[in-house]
């Protein structure tokens, strides 16, 4: 059996209201945690091979996000940061999302990330990383409503958890695009 | 058991470390001098042990668009070398070094914007740079370390190091990272060389040098 040891979790805000989330790390936004009664916005700034992870139940108002590097955890060790994690991140966020109020059969996912920033043969660092997120989403029956994953650029991407919308912007562009389902 | 491989060096190991770097980096930066004819001046090398997410803090702004010149070397593990040097940089090195350079700053978002020409140029800067490096540490670890051909893209050094990160922090939470600063006044040009070396071969160092190590692998 595994012994988790739970680490990274980012609770503060900066004065605007935006939490910056770096790898392996994860926030988990609900009703009842609202700062000075500002909708926290979740963001990562350069997403390379990395996948952000957005759950979030609508109906009771809970949202999270993780920042994930590696697909596969490996087995029988002490972890001290899951959400580096596909596999187990995607479990932890669940049942952190539930303990905070959210109702299983509510929660739906958005993932964003996994390029390939250097042109290497045996770079396939991001395409597992998306493959193992969703294969671990599929498992634990968990609807992807939207995704903005591969190709060979980093992305910024900002989750308002004030209406669930999360908006993404490659390296390249200038402009933020909302996913859409 | 822990899956978090516990590094601790002492001062001396530190120390070894920062002097590998310097000896490399020296070496590195007296080819790219030659090349440009310029003086170029350098910062102390630092070596730090540091927790992987914190490894982007290293560097000056994270979040600002620079461009990444990887090249990891096979010596039984891993190695690798990442020069990072912003957009105004190498736009100066392909100017003294090429006489067409039709590219403005503003318009360079991704290498596909560089012609073949200019791409090679940056590869080749690359090349010398961490092929004097890794020589400068083969000689003084009397064996072979041959760096692959070397990689570029232009994104945040967030986006660049994260894949970077994620394969040098797969046995442990703590990175070694190896970095000298560089900067060239005459030419605004500036950027870092990093070395990272994995937990495995950081290992063979010690015992090539006959250090003890206390490494909990």
């Amino acid at each position: 059996m595994k012994k988790i040891k739970p680490h990274g979790c980012i609770e503060k805000s900066d004065k605007n209201g935006e939490i910056f989330l770096p790898m392996g790390h994860y926030a988990i936004i609900n009703c009842k945690k609202r700062i000075n009664n500002v909708d926290p916005k979740i963001s990562i700034y350069g997403l390379g091979s990395c996948i952000a992870l957005i759950l979030f139940d609508n109906k009771n108002n809970v949202s999270g996000m993780s920042h994930i590097l590696l697909p596969k955890s490996r087995q029988n060790k002490t972890i001290n940061f899951p959400h580096k994690y596909a596999d187990l991140s995607a479990k932890l966020l669940i049942q952190e999302l539930i303990n905070h109020g959210a109702m299983r059969k509510n929660i739906k996912a958005i993932i964003v990330g996994g390029s390939k920033i250097f042109d290497l043969d045996e770079n396939f660092m991001g395409i597992n990383n998306t493959e193992a997120i969703k294969k671990e989403l599929e498992k634990l029956e968990i609807k992807i409503i939207g995704e903005n994953t591969g190709g060979s650029e980093g992305r910024a991407v900002i989750f308002d958890t004030k209406d669930f919308s999360v908006y993404v912007k490659s390296t390249r562009e200038s402009n933020f695009k909302k996913i859409t389902s | 058991m822990n899956d978090s491989v516990n590094i601790k060096l002492t001062q001396d190991q530190l120390d070894m470390l920062k002097e590998l770097g310097n000896i490399g980096s020296g070496h590195a930066i007296t080819a790219l001098s030659k090349l440009i004819s310029g003086k170029i001046e350098v910062s102390l090398t630092s070596a730090d042990i540091i927790s992987f997410w914190k490894v982007p803090d290293l560097f000056v702004n994270p979040y600002v668009d620079m461009v990444g010149i990887f090249s990891d070397i096979p010596f039984n593990s891993d190695l690798a070398i990442i020069q990072i040097f912003t957009k105004e940089s190498i736009l100066n090195l392909i100017n003294i070094l090429s006489d067409f350079n039709k590219i403005s700053i503003e318009d360079l978002k991704s290498i596909d914007d560089l012609d073949d020409f200019s791409c090679s140029i940056i590869a080749e800067i690359g090349s010398i740079l961490s092929g004097h490096y890794t020589n400068a540490l083969a000689d003084l670890l009397s064996t072979k370390l041959v760096p692959n051909v070397p990689k570029i893209a232009i994104d945040t050094v967030n986006a660049i190091l994260e894949g970077i990160i994620a394969k040098y922090s797969q046995i442990s939470d703590l990175m070694i990272v190896i970095n000298t600063k560089l900067t060239v006044s005459d030419i605004n040009l500036e950027g870092t060389i990093c070395l990272i070396p994995s937990i495995n071969i950081l290992k063979r160092l010690f015992n090539i040098l006959n250090l003890k190590y206390d490494l909990n692998l």
